[in-house]
Formats: structure tokens, C-alpha cells, sequence
């Protein structure tokens, strides 16, 4: 048997509840939408303390960067990073190579005369 | 002729194994026919334990549903982590075994039953959210957080099957667990069930868990039913770089928020945005790592065993209130109506997503307009939901990546669900 109906404490549930979920949310967007505003304020007049910026106006642009910005940085900064040693300066040097003389590489005491004609 | 002095030897030697006496020693005179009836007993016995002589039909029916979940993990890759183990589970939960020797999952004192305990005490559901916080990037949400809505408008799915659980004749509480399903979260299933139908908790937890594996199935044709290409094709303003400070602030702002709101829901958002801080606050990096990573593993593996395990065929238990012996095991006609409701519910929060998504960009102007198909993602099975709008997205336009937005609706969709389950068991309890 399937009641056609259910009763009040389910209808209750049912929209309070969905209502208390977007509710919550709905107060974290307001939140956050409010927070990087407050970031901004206070970055600005931090700027403001320093003599570069005490004399203009500081555009929101100038501070806020877009992710495709950022992601752009980050991948020039890890190529940078990674294959710098493949910067070469092109230049090919023949070093002098010194050694100096002991008993144990002179060329005489490494020789035998095995093919001497006697 | 060797032949035939073999094979005497040999049963004097399995008897003298099995019943321990040495026929030997009194020659063959000691060998009365009380020993043939120990030996047949004793292996009437060994007949009486062994799998063969408890099982019942609906075992293989499990233990074929146990080995379809492995297929589907290895075969088509859905959710391996979580198939796998609940499969076997499956397998461990219903092999047939003679009752009261402490080997079930439900015979207090077992091995299982300790490893069940974390389970049905609602303890691995809180660890699995601190691992899901640490691994988590909120960025995309705290840079555009009117997507957070879309992963409110997805909770319809749960409320939905809440009130369709009522109409089926369920029970409040049983209601209220059933209806989690529709929030796409396994732990959040779990540990809601827990609380308010524990004898409903494995139908709960394979149906939530075999719909998120279902999700690139499920959603697709419902995403293409209820947005039209044009709306598809939108592409969304690339989000903006989130600082160090908002990602430190976001989880102990949405902590105590929430939780405020919905105290029930401590234990799963209160590990979820402590988890997250650990990753974000950049020095505590060692702890981040091991909730993200080992801890995370460890509770997977014994909650999926551990939920596949209690999915038992059959179990008889006695009624409290009638005293008469009940069928609580998970082959019933209730478990069939949870994983209908599961169904509707899944497609219900879906639908809800795309269509507040729709209704959204009435609202919105120019390059604010949201492609609508990352509504679909609101339902929080991270990150397979968000993947499925990302392929949508690619389907229609090639250029178009949709991924980081989806990811926001479906972290809020996280939020979302545990906000609900608190609700839940705050109005049940």
C-alpha cells in the first residue's frame, strides 16, 4: 500500500532543509565575495605607505591577475628553471692541461723495453 | 598387487590422522567400528563448517555482484579504488559459514567486527574527509564563489529522494539515510546511515557508491537533454589567481560558518576544512602529505572491505518489538527500493544543478555567463563528476576547458552534502 501523501514533518524536512543548504552557502559566497574586496582595500593602502605609489591612484587591475596570467608566469618560470643548463654559451675552449711531474706518471718508469734489439 | 596394499595403508594413516590413535599400537584388534564412527563424525563435522553446507542461493547471487563490481573496476576503470575493495568485500562478507564462531562480520567479537567498528561508530567517514580536504584546491571556488550555489542547487537530489523515501514507506530516519545517496558522497553516505538506520547502511553505501562509479553513464544523456548546444558552446572567463591569505581564510571562515549553521555536520566538515588548512597553510606540509596520502589509503581500504563485508545475503535477527525473526540482510525488497530512489535521486540532483545553472545566467551578463553543463558537477562526487562536464564541455568545442569551473560547484557539492546530512540528523535524531 503506497500513501499518496506524506505527512507534515516530511514536507517540512524536505523544503527547510534545502533551504538551510543554500542558506549556508549562499552566506559563504557573501563572504567570500566580500573578503578579496577587504585583501584589496587593505594591499592598497599598504601601497599608499610607500612613496612609489603615494602619488596616484591605484587601479584594481594593477593588483588583481587573471589565472591564465599566473599560469603563464608559473610555466615560464618552470622552463626557466629546468632548462637553463641547456643555455650554452657557444664558446668551445681547449683547457691547457697541466700536470706535474711525480715518479708515478712519469712516462720513462712506465716503459719496457720488451723490442729492444739486444 | 601394489595397488592394493596401498590404498589400506593409506586409510589406516588418514585415521590414525583424524582421530588421533595409533591402531598401530594394539595390532589391528584395536580398530573397532567406534573408530570409523569418530572418523565419519569428525568429518561430518569438517562437512557441517565448511562453506559448501551453509550456502544458500542468494550467497552466489552476492558473490556474483561482488565479482561484476571487480569487473567494472578493472575492465572499465570506474572508481577502482573504491570497487575493488568493496567487491572483495563482497566476496569476504558472503561466503557461507556456520554462525556463532566469531568469524562474521556481525558476531561480536570477530576480527571483522573490530575492523566493522569504525564503520558503525561513524569514525572512517571523518578520516577520509581530513584526506579530502588535504588533496583539495579551493581556488576555483574562492575565485568565482557564485558557483558555490550550483552545488546547494544539486542537494535537491537528496531532499527529493527524502520525500520519495517517505511516499515508498520508509521510516523517517531511514528516509533521511536513504536520501543521502542523492548527494553523490560515499563517506557522508555512510556515516549518515550510521547514525539513522544502521541495519540500511550496505544497501546505502553500494548503491551511493555504484552510482559515483555510474556518473560518467548517468549524466551524460541528462546533461544533453536539458541544455541546448548554443548554451553548451558558452565559455567562461578564465578565473582569477587567488592569494596565499583567501586560501588560508577559507577553511577556518567555512568552518566555522557551516558548522555553526549545522553543528551535526562537525565531524565531516570539521575534518574537511582542517585538512585543508594543512595543505594550505604551507607548513605543515609532513601532515598534509600523510592525511592526503597514506591515512587516506589505509581507511579506504578498510571501509570498502568493511562496507562490501556487511552486505551479508541473509540475516536473520530478531525483531525487538515482535520478537519474530526478520529477514535485515541486504537481499530484500528494501535494498531494491534504495537503489531505485538512488537512481531517481542521481538523475533528480543532476537536473537540479543544470537547471539552476540555466536559471543563473538569466541573471547574468557578457562574459559573467556560466556554461550551464558545470551544473551538473554540483553533485560531489569529486572528481569524476567535474571530469564528465570537462568531456561534455571538449565534446562540443575542442577549445573549450571547463574543468576548473567544474570544480568549483563540485567542492561546494562536498560542502553541500555534509551541510544536508547534518540537517538531516539534526531534524531525525
Amino acid at each position: 500500500m503506497i500513501p499518496a501523501f506524506v505527512d507534515n514533518e516530511t514536507w517540512t524536512i524536505t523544503i527547510l532543509g534545502w533551504l538551510i543548504v543554500f542558506a549556508a552557502l549562499i552566506f559563504l559566497v557573501g563572504i567570500f565575495l566580500v573578503v578579496p574586496r577587504l585583501i584589496l582595500w587593505s594591499t592598497k593602502r599598504a601601497l599608499r605607505k610607500k612613496s612609489k605609489y603615494s602619488n596616484r591612484e591605484i587601479k584594481d587591475e594593477e593588483l588583481i591577475l587573471s589565472g591564465e596570467i599566473n599560469a603563464a608566469i608559473a610555466l615560464a618560470l618552470y622552463l626557466y628553471f629546468n632548462e637553463i643548463h641547456d643555455e650554452e654559451s657557444n664558446i668551445i675552449t681547449i683547457k691547457e692541461v697541466r700536470r706535474r711531474y711525480s715518479p708515478w706518471n712519469s712516462k720513462l718508469y712506465g716503459m719496457n723495453n720488451v723490442n729492444f734489439p739486444r | 598387487m601394489i595397488k592394493s596394499f596401498k590404498l589400506p595403508l593409506l586409510l589406516l594413516l588418514f585415521m590414525f590422522l583424524l582421530t588421533g590413535t595409533n591402531v598401530f599400537a594394539g595390532g589391528f584388534d584395536s580398530m573397532k567400528p567406534e573408530i570409523f564412527e569418530k572418523a565419519w563424525e569428525g568429518l561430518a563435522k569438517f562437512w557441517n563448517f565448511t562453506g559448501f553446507a551453509n550456502a544458500h542461493y542468494t550467497n552466489f547471487i552476492m558473490i556474483a555482484v561482488g565479482l561484476f563490481f571487480i569487473f567494472l573496476a578493472i575492465r572499465y576503470d570506474y572508481e577502482p579504488l573504491l570497487l575493488i575493495p568493496i567487491g572483495v568485500g563482497i566476496l569476504i562478507g558472503n561466503v557461507p559459514f556456520l554462525a556463532g564462531n566469531k568469524i562474521g562480520l556481525y558476531e561480536e567479537g570477530s576480527v571483522l567486527n573490530y575492523l566493522y567498528f569504525g564503520v558503525r561508530q561513524g569514525i572512517y567517514p571523518p578520516l577520509i574527509f581530513l584526506g579530502i580536504g588535504a588533496m583539495t584546491d579551493f581556488s576555483s571556488l574562492i575565485s568565482n564563489p557564485k558557483l558555490m550555489i550550483l552545488g546547494a542547487a544539486a542537494q535537491v537530489g537528496i531532499f527529493a529522494t527524502f520525500w520519495g523515501a517517505a511516499i515508498l514507506g520508509f521510516m523517517p530516519a531511514e528516509s533521511g539515510a536513504i536520501a543521502i545517496i542523492g548527494g553523490a558522497d560515499g563517506p557522508t553516505a555512510i556515516f549518515l546511515s550510521s547514525k539513522l538506520a544502521p541495519h540500511l547502511m550496505g544497501a546505502i553505501a553500494i548503491a551511493a557508491y555504484s552510482y559515483m562509479a555510474l556518473v560518467p553513464v548517468i549524466q551524460p544523456p541528462i546533461m544533453r537533454l536539458l541544455v541546448p548546444k548554443k548554451e553548451r558552446l558558452i565559455k567562461m572567463k578564465p578565473p582569477r589567481a587567488v592569494s596565499k591569505l583567501e586560501k588560508i581564510l577559507f577553511p577556518i571562515i567555512g568552518l566555522l560558518l557551516t558548522t555553526f549553521i549545522s553543528p551535526s555536520a562537525l565531524p565531516l566538515l570539521g575534518m574537511l576544512f582542517f585538512g585543508n588548512l594543512l595543505k594550505e597553510s604551507g607548513v605543515t606540509e609532513r601532515l598534509a602529505d600523510t592525511a592526503r596520502n597514506s591515512l587516506i589509503n589505509i581507511v579506504t581500504i578498510l571501509l570498502g572491505v568493511t562496507v562490501g563485508a556487511s552486505t551479508q545475503a541473509v540475516r536473520m535477527v530478531t525483531d525487538p518489538d515482535t520478537g519474530e525473526l526478520i529477514n535485515k540482510g541486504f537481499l530484500s525488497p528494501d535494498s531494491i527500493k534504495i537503489f531505485a530512489l538512488g537512481a531517481i535521486s542521481f538523475v533528480v540532483a543532476t537536473a537540479g544543478g543544470l537547471i539552476f545553472a540555466r536559471i543563473m545566467n538569466l541573471f547574468l551578463k557578457g562574459d559573467n555567463r556560466i556554461n550551464p553543463l558545470i551544473g551538473a558537477a554540483g553533485v560531489s562526487a569529486v572528481p569524476d563528476s567535474a571530469r564528465v562536464v570537462q568531456n561534455e564541455g571538449l565534446k562540443c568545442d575542442p577549445t573549450n576547458h571547463l574543468l576548473m569551473h567544474a570544480m568549483a560547484p563540485n567542492v561546494s557539492g562536498v560542502i553541500g552534502s555534509a551541510v544536508a546530512a547534518g540537517i538531516l540528523l539534526a531534524f531525525l535524531m
